[in-house]
């Protein structure tokens, strides 16, 4: 009932297998272009968080005696998470321009930023500016340590030191009301530069890594 | 919907056509799909445990690359790995088009095509993870394209892209979730094959032997002779000119990288929700062909042979409602495929879908086929299946048989076999399909062991064996058909002119087959049940 292979059967069968075999080989990794090979890239990179915009006020003796123990602030703030302008240029010329504000449905999460420009390859004068788009007039308020006064004593002495050294440190964590770097970056065919935020320096940098590679060109055979 | 089933069973059988002319039809690796990706799943789990005491976390990209070059294992290994990956996504995605074009995909098989698609699905994220591990310059644009995509879903506070940004190290614990899903995928997929079978009575789960050895030593040859290439190490500071593309498992990536996250997104929701959803789109109406089966419980003796006959496990053997000693046979119509095999196991021919018991079998015969035997004795009857190639049944009849067709062979009653070899018929060839081809999934299993292994409702004693034939009808192999047709011709032109019995009595008896049957049950049950309906079907 089952058929018998003669050997040009079989050996038709060997054939046909090895073709079918070195297809699926091919197909299992067929060289698929990726990038054009006269382009290279900036890429901006960071998280920092937004600044708050705040409208402070010193409550009164009476105001603070009327609140509940527990919520005896003597500086209150009320306000929003700030926005940015984000403004790259290459060779002066204005490549991205964009609003940056914070995650979170209220925009008080910390902002990521990601964004891939194209640039020809080659040394080009790179400007990125990240500017608060909020003007405020005077944070004077919620970084200056309000008046001690007799609600300050016994359990409370020291606070209002306190709320304002708070205020200072989340004014701090976030990022400052303008970054700008303006920098010469030479582009190698295929090379990618990224610029990120130091929250150390508290300032805009090259990140390394590319810098590095710069002074030995990158290693990558032609086709992959 | 039905005409892209046609088309697509149109595409399968030229494939078939050419896999069995290759291989020869028991060979057919195409037949085989299912059970292929099986074991491309097991070659899976054995290459990957090697690849996984290999593999470094902390150096995922110089770890892959070591491996792939040591030419002893690794590299073949590895290789082996990513070509079986890509023979399961090709099997499981052939396994697929086979069932629809069947039209096997609705009804109680809803849930194996359901968990199929999320099988397929999780193979193919499966071999996502799987690229991503060796970070060359493909993992690193598959693991790109995977944070572009999630990052527009409101999952992550933080975008995922910015991992592969350059301002940092791509941290290890990326890589440590990414092995875990490459372990944790291949053990949901173990859990959804249990859930693809769960339904089948008997599930294959691997194909026969040589097809299985003959594959895997096939592939493991090709892993020697064509390593799998590997792309350079990933490098957030250079933009690769190109990369190695698995077109099998990634085939989806070309696509995607050039729509939008929420399109790509959009376009994979309607592909996975369509094919979801074609259970329900393809079901048809309970009734006519598609009826389930029916227990006549007048006739069954409870001899406990449909239960272990059909292949969906639909039926079970229940209390009887009147005072009759035995167990009674119960079909549950919601896991009933109508397949109809239970109609050829039950020898009091108490079983089966609308119009395919035993006996409207024979009611079928006496008008349609007997009186073309008796307008020419010398006629060989081909009872065939109605799944068999059109072109195969063109030839038979050209070469004078007179055609009999049956929805699957599996249903047919030894008993029409008999009725038609005692009628006068010179011979009598039954044609079904490759087994590993069966609708029925055990059609022609069945019917092999009815004629010559004496399983319940065989074919008598009292029938010429030498008149009877059982025959595979396999698309491509029309010569096969024909010579297998001609010595049987030659055969029976040998044998004496056939007697032809008047009055033909076909006793229809079955014996209790052990396992669930009660110790009441009676030897030889007598098929004399009502009156009405007599067991022993004269002929005409
Ligand atoms: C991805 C890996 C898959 C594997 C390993 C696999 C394996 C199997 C196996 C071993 C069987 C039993 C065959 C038998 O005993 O007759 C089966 C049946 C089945 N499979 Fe799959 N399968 C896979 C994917 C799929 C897909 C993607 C679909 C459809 C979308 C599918 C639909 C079915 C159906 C409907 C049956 C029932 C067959 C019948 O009615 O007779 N499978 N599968
Ligand atoms: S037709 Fe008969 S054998 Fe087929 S699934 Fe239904 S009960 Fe089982
Ligand atoms: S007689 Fe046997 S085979 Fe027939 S229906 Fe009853 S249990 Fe099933």
């Amino acid at each position: 009932m089952t058929p018998r292979q003669s050997p040009v059967q079989l050996a038709r069968a060997v054939v046909v297998s090895a073709v079918a075999l070195a297809l699926l080989a091919y197909a299992s990794a067929v060289p698929w272009s990726y990038h054009s090979g006269h382009a290279a890239r900036l890429r901006l990179s960071w998280s920092a968080r937004p600044e708050r915009i705040e409208t402070c006020r010193t409550l009164s003796e009476a105001e603070l005696a009327a609140r509940p123990a527990h919520m005896r602030q003597r500086v209150e703030c009320e306000g929003h998470a700030a926005t940015y302008l984000l403004r790259v240029s290459v060779d002066s010329q204005l490549v991205n321009e964009s609003v940056v504000h914070g995650a979170g449905l209220r925009n008080d999460r910390p902002m990521y930023l990601l964004r891939d420009v194209d640039v020809a390859p080659g040394t080009r004068r790179i400007r990125v500016s990240f500017t608060r788009r909020e003007q405020t007039d005077d944070d004077a308020a919620a970084f200056a340590p309000a008046a001690a006064s007799d609600a300050d004593t016994g359990m409370y002495a020291g606070r209002a030191q306190r709320e304002a050294t708070e205020r200072a440190r989340r004014a701090g964590a976030a990022v400052p009301a303008q970054l700008v770097i303006d920098t010469t970056l030479t582009f190698a065919d295929r090379g990618v530069h990224v610029i990120t935020f130091d929250p150390e320096r508290r300032s805009l940098q090259v990140s390394r890594g590319a810098l590095e590679r710069s002074t030995s060109p990158p290693t990558v055979p032609h086709d992959y | 919907m039905q005409r892209l089933a046609r088309l697509t069973r149109r595409c399968l059988t030229a494939l078939d056509a050419i896999a069995s002319r290759v291989y020869g039809w028991p060979w057919n690796p195409l037949h085989q799909s299912g059970t292929v990706a099986v074991a491309m799943l097991l070659a899976l789990v054995g290459t990957g445990i090697y690849l996984l005491l290999v593999y470094r976390l902390g150096a995922p990209a110089d770890s892959v690359a070591r491996i792939a070059a040591d030419p002893w294992l690794g590299s073949w290994i590895r290789t082996l790995h990513r070509y079986a990956s890509d023979l399961f996504v090709l099997a499981a995605a052939l396994h697929a088009a086979r069932m629809f074009a069947q039209g096997r995909d609705w009804g109680p098989r809803t849930l194996a095509w359901v968990s199929g698609v999320l099988l397929l699905l999780l193979g193919l994220l499966c071999a996502w993870t799987g690229y991503v591990m060796a970070w060359d310059t493909f993992g690193e644009r598959l693991a790109r394209e995977g944070a572009r995509l999630l990052d527009v879903l409101p999952v992550f506070s933080e975008p995922l892209s910015r991992i592969f940004a350059g301002d940092g190290a791509v941290p290890s614990a990326f890589f440590f979730v990414n092995l875990f899903a490459h372990i944790v995928l291949p053990l949901g997929a173990g859990v959804g094959l249990w859930l693809h079978v769960s339904r089948l009575a008997r599930p294959t789960l691997l194909p026969p032997t040589r097809v299985m050895w003959s594959i895997l030593g096939a592939l493991t040859v090709a892993s020697v002779l064509w390593p799998a290439a590997l792309g350079s190490a990933a490098d957030a500071f250079t933009l690769p000119l190109s990369t190695p593309l698995d077109l099998v498992a990634a085939w989806w990536l070309p696509l995607s990288e050039r729509m939008s996250a929420g399109a790509a997104w959009s376009v994979a929701s309607v592909i996975f929700i369509a094919l979801l959803l074609v259970p329900r789109f393809n079901r048809r109406p309970r009734t006519g062909a598609w009826a389930p089966s029916h227990v006549d419980t007048r006739l069954c003796t409870g001899c406990n042979q449909c239960p272990q006959d059909c292949p969906w496990d639909a039926i079970t053997m229940v209390k009887r409602d009147d005072d009759r000693p035995t167990l009674v046979a119960h079909v549950d119509a919601s896991k009933c495929v109508s397949c109809g095999v239970c109609a050829g196991s039950c020898a009091p021919m108490g079983v089966g879908p609308l119009g395919r018991s035993g006996r409207d079998q024979l009611s079928v015969l006496r008008t349609r086929i007997l009186p073309e035997i008796t307008a020419q004795p010398s006629a060989i009857v081909a009872v065939c299946c109605a799944q068999a190639p059109a072109s195969h049944i063109a030839a038979l009849r050209a070469r004078g048989a007179a055609i009999h067709d049956v929805p699957c062979v599996g249903n047919l009653h030894s008993s029409v076999v008999e009725l038609l070899v005692r009628q006068g018929a010179r011979g009598v060839i039954v044609c079904g399909c490759p087994p590993r081809d069966c609708v029925g999934r055990e059609g022609p299993k069945w019917l092999g062991e009815r004629f010559y292994a004496q399983r319940e409702a065989e074919l008598q004693p009292r029938v010429d064996t030498a008149r009877v034939w059982v025959a595979t009808l396999a698309t491509g192999d029309l010569a096969g058909t024909l010579s297998t047709f001609d010595d049987f011709a030659q055969r029976v032109a040998a044998l004496p002119s056939p007697d032809r019995e008047h009055d033909v009595q076909l006793q229809a008896e079955c014996e209790p087959v052990a396992a669930a049957a009660p110790a009441t049950a009676p030897a030889t049950a007598p098929a004399t049940a009502p009156a009405t309906a007599p067991a022993t079907a004269p002929a005409q």
